[in-house]
């Protein structure tokens, strides 16, 4: 097991090294001169000396291979440089960012987990009952309907109607930012931060969610049916007994998976949710220095999602060996 | 047994920190003499609040920080330049130099006196090469400003402070009359003394800056909200005004997109944001809205001047067809729900010197139109493939150029929509790759010349001079109304370019003038004052009760 994860782990160098370098290329691939848009010209037509001095200031003019090499001397000394548009370190929007994603895939997680795994149970274990197609129908919808519709569709059911009809103020959920961003414990929210913190943590749950659900209900109901829990019921287990301790392990290995890549992609990739509710995460942060060609922050705040992204890997992948020893088993005699 | 107690913990745990959280609950928003503005950071934090740096045109800014002048709107009609940290300004004959006197009762919100060395002080910092922003290159209206700028010279050769006659002496790189209004732009504002502190420049927006505005920073801004409270060492506006009920903290917050600003708008999050696109019926319904007033900017199509079918003197008939067949009436209902005016020229209300009614060919006239496309082809030209008219793909442009190739075919013309992506568009337009090319300005400053000058003037082209308009009479009348100091004449000298540029040449097609873009509550906010920049003018904001 130790050296299933020390090769795992000596793996995320080369995946890492890769895969920012593959987004440095595409970078200078995208239309649009970088310095032209930093000097606004997306909205007009820029001076050219302003265009200049940028190119001179960040050394966009400098072969590519150079600031290539220059990009990965400042990484590897955690120096992730400062922000075209507004001059700000990267390492200091990066510590934002990153605690308000994290926080959100914290809670968008607990969710699909608690909810998508007891309905994809209930489900399986009443198959065919009215419970169970409304499951299916309900997950359907939820994977179904687009981020943004969701969420406004919300909004518009617990802070905007609420707001109408004057109900009071603490029956009304919030639609924007982060609010007085007060915690507990790193993720729990206290004061009126649950409040703000709702809504975008069920809407970015809801399609992982409805998919947890239906991949639980469809492994469990596989599971149901295996020799070995026949065998369980025949030693003289009740049906939960059997579920419990023979069957939800064996089912959880897709499950586990899932979730774990769901975090992964929840840290990073939220920016539908994140844009909707003005969650200031990393996903919107990136998606916006893209569209602005701010490279440093594009860079350093990918850097750190492949980061997050691997060790989520990493740790499923030491779960699943854990839930399945036949894995583990199978590397070492490889190896 | 285990599993099972950890699935049922996380359960109670859940319970538990929903139940506290609950708990700890109360209310929120904005209450009493504060305001939430959800308007001014549609779409992301402020990129910059250093006024060296700025480019964006809400009045945050000009909140924090006020310059040597500045426009006095009772009349919006006829906004006025007055001396405001100047006490006075005055030019000489040819308008190549300007002396302002500075006030000397005039602070910045930790004390400090404004001296002319503060000016100095913010135009050295805002010119150097190695920190200028976008809008660095009005320096180079001054004398040595280019030298500076390109890292020929340390200094800017032109500007010279005393403070102890409290005088700023600036001489121009060639003359130029409105200096007074540009001078009140923010990038000329004054700077304290402290940013001769900073190791790097850049820190001073991203921490307590210090301004002499109406307003200053509560704390440092953040990504998700800029708050600013009264700054209690103003010495008031262009007309001695303090506005001493002005609204005590002003907390601007950031939404992703208008939509959603709305919703929390809506939801009593906040007390104003932008209308968005197509809602301005159900905002003025429901609540107040800034959609009466006009703002200095012009939606419009430049013709590409060296384009051999639509460009040049031979082909002004085509373009009078085009631009007397668009309906802008019609584009103004169906797309802007009403919230535009209809253009009739370039220049909008709003600019000293604005004429009323200028362009000739403006209005809708289908059987003008006609007549001109036919006396187009009689005179031996043909349209062989459809015109182009191009625009920035993903702005919201799609709707509105379909709308006039439709018009076009109306008549006979055969034209039709060409999207370019937003990222290369207005480099492409400014190297004259393109037909018909849409376009719009806002004034940086609300004088003639920002429109004439920057747009239409042959030393723009390959600038903002999209069409690369060139007519040696027009250059003229532009050259010599930026050298005439009598206001009467140079605006005279002015609406005689523009009509030059339209009514003779027909070198753009204007399609509407902007207007105001804010909804707010009214049952919170009992008026809410937007200048001819379309700028909140945040210190005379009334709040009721």
């Amino acid at each position: 097991m130790f050296r299933y994860i020390v090769r795992r782990i000596l793996l995320i160098i080369p995946t890492i090294f890769l895969a920012l370098s593959f987004l440095f290329a595409l970078f200078f691939v995208l239309p649009g001169d970088p310095a032209t848009l930093m000097a606004g010209g997306a909205n007009r037509i820029v001076d050219p000396g302003v265009v200049e001095r940028i190119n001179e200031r960040y050394g966009l003019d400098d072969p590519l291979l150079v600031q290539f090499g220059d990009y990965w001397k400042r990484t590897l000394q955690w120096d992730l440089g400062e922000s075209f548009q507004n001059r700000r370190s990267v390492n200091d929007i990066l510590g934002d960012k990153a605690v308000n994603s994290v926080r959100l895939a914290i809670w968008a997680t607990l969710i699909e987990v608690v909810f998508g795994i007891s309905i994809g149970l209930l489900s399986a274990m009443r198959r065919y009952s009215i419970s169970d197609k409304l499951t299916t129908v309900v997950t359907a919808v939820a994977s179904a309907v687009p981020v943004f519709v969701l969420g406004f569709l919300l909004q518009y059911a617990f802070a905007v109607q609420p707001h109408k009809h004057g109900w009071p103020d603490w029956m009304r959920l919030r639609t924007q930012g982060i609010g007085p961003n007060t915690w507990t414990l790193f993720f729990i929210p206290t004061g009126q931060t649950w409040r703000y913190l709702v809504l975008p943590a069920v809407v970015l749950a809801a399609g992982s969610t409805a998919l947890a659900a239906r991949m639980t209900r469809g492994s469990m109901l596989e599971v149901l049916g295996a020799d070995y829990m026949r065998t369980a019921r025949a030693k003289g287990l009740d049906g939960h007994q059997a579920v419990w301790h023979h069957g939800l392990r064996n089912a959880m290995l897709p499950v586990v998976t899932l979730i774990g890549i769901d975090f992964g992609l929840v840290i990073g990739a939220a920016v539908l949710t994140e844009k909707t509710f003005s969650w200031p995460g990393l996903g919107s942060e990136i998606a916006d220095s893209v569209i602005s060609r701010d490279l440093p922050v594009t860079m350093g705040l990918t850097l750190v999602v492949v980061l997050a992204f691997t060790v989520v890997n990493l740790v499923v992948d030491v779960s699943y060996a854990w839930l399945d020893p036949r894995i583990r088993l199978g590397q070492d005699r490889n190896s | 047994m285990r599993r099972v107690g950890f699935g049922s913990g996380l359960v109670v745990g859940l319970v538990a920190v929903v139940l506290l959280a609950t708990a700890c609950g109360g209310s929120s928003g904005s209450a009493g003499d504060a305001l939430v503005d959800l308007s001014t950071f549609i779409g992301g934090p402020a990129e910059h609040l250093d006024p060296a740096l700025d480019t964006s045109t809400t009045g945050l800014v000009g909140a924090l920080y006020d310059g040597l002048t500045d426009l006095d709107y009772s009349d919006p009609a006829h906004p006025l330049v007055k001396p405001l940290l100047a006490e006075s300004f005055q030019a000489n004959a040819d308008a190549s130099e300007w002396t302002f006197k500075i006030r000397k009762d005039m602070t910045f919100s930790n004390g400090e006196q404004i001296k002319p060395s503060s000016f100095v002080r913010a135009w050295e910092r805002a010119s150097d090469p190695d920190f200028a922003g976008n809008y660095s290159y009005l320096f180079n209206f001054i004398e040595g400003g280019k030298a500076k700028l390109d890292g020929a010279a340390t200094s800017l050769a032109g500007v010279e402070g005393d403070d102890d006659s409290m005088t700023l002496r600036v001489k121009l790189s060639a003359p130029y009359s409105n200096f007074a209004t540009v001078a009140g732009f923010q990038l000329f504002a004054p700077m304290p003394s402290a940013v001769d502190k900073l190791k790097d420049q850049a820190d001073w927006e991203n921490g307590l800056m210090i301004g002499n505005g109406p307003y200053k920073l509560a704390s440092p801004r953040t990504d998700a909200e800029v708050v600013l409270i009264r700054n209690d060492k103003w010495a008031g506006d262009v007309n001695g005004n303090k506005w001493p009920d002005r609204v005590s903290k002003i907390t601007f917050r950031v939404s992703a997109d208008p939509d959603t600003a709305y919703n929390a708008f809506e939801a009593g999050e906040g007390d104003m944001t932008a209308i968005p696109p197509g809602r301005t019926k159900d905002a003025e319904k429901n609540y107040a809205t800034t959609s009466h007033v006009d703002i200095a900017g012009v939606y419009y199509f430049a013709v590409n001047q060296e384009d051999p079918v639509v460009g040049g003197p031979k082909n002004v008939l085509l373009r009078r067809a085009i631009s007397q067949a668009i309906d802008r009436g019609a584009i103004n209902e169906a797309i802007y729900d009403g919230n535009r005016a209809d253009a009739t020229g370039v220049t909008p209300a709003g600019i000293p010197g604005h004429k009323p009614k200028l362009c000739t060919f403006c209005a809708l006239d289908r059987a003008a139109a006609k007549l001109a496309f036919d006396q187009w082809k009689a005179a031996g030209n043909t349209l062989r493939t459809p015109l182009k008219i191009q625009f920035n793909a993903g702005a919201g442009h799609e709707e509105l150029v379909q709308m006039i190739v439709d018009n076009l075919k109306a008549i006979g013309i055969e034209a039709e929509a060409e999207s370019r992506p937003g990222e290369t568009y207005f480099s492409e337009v400014a190297q004259g790759k393109c037909q018909i090319c849409r376009s719009g300005w806002f004034a940086d400053y609300p004088a003639y010349d920002n429109f004439m000058f920057d747009l239409f003037h042959s030393d723009s082209i390959g600038g903002n001079n999209e069409g690369r308009y060139h007519n040696a009479a027009f250059d003229g009348l532009v050259d010599e109304a930026k050298r005439t100091v009598d206001p009467a004449r140079q605006a005279g000298l002015f609406q005689q370019a523009e009509e030059l540029l339209l009514n003779t040449d027909m070198a753009a097609i204007p399609i509407n003038f902007y207007k105001g873009g804010e909804v707010y509550n009214p049952k919170k906010i009992a008026s809410l004052p937007i200048d001819g920049l379309g700028k909140v003018a945040w210190e005379q904001v009334k709040l009721r009760g």
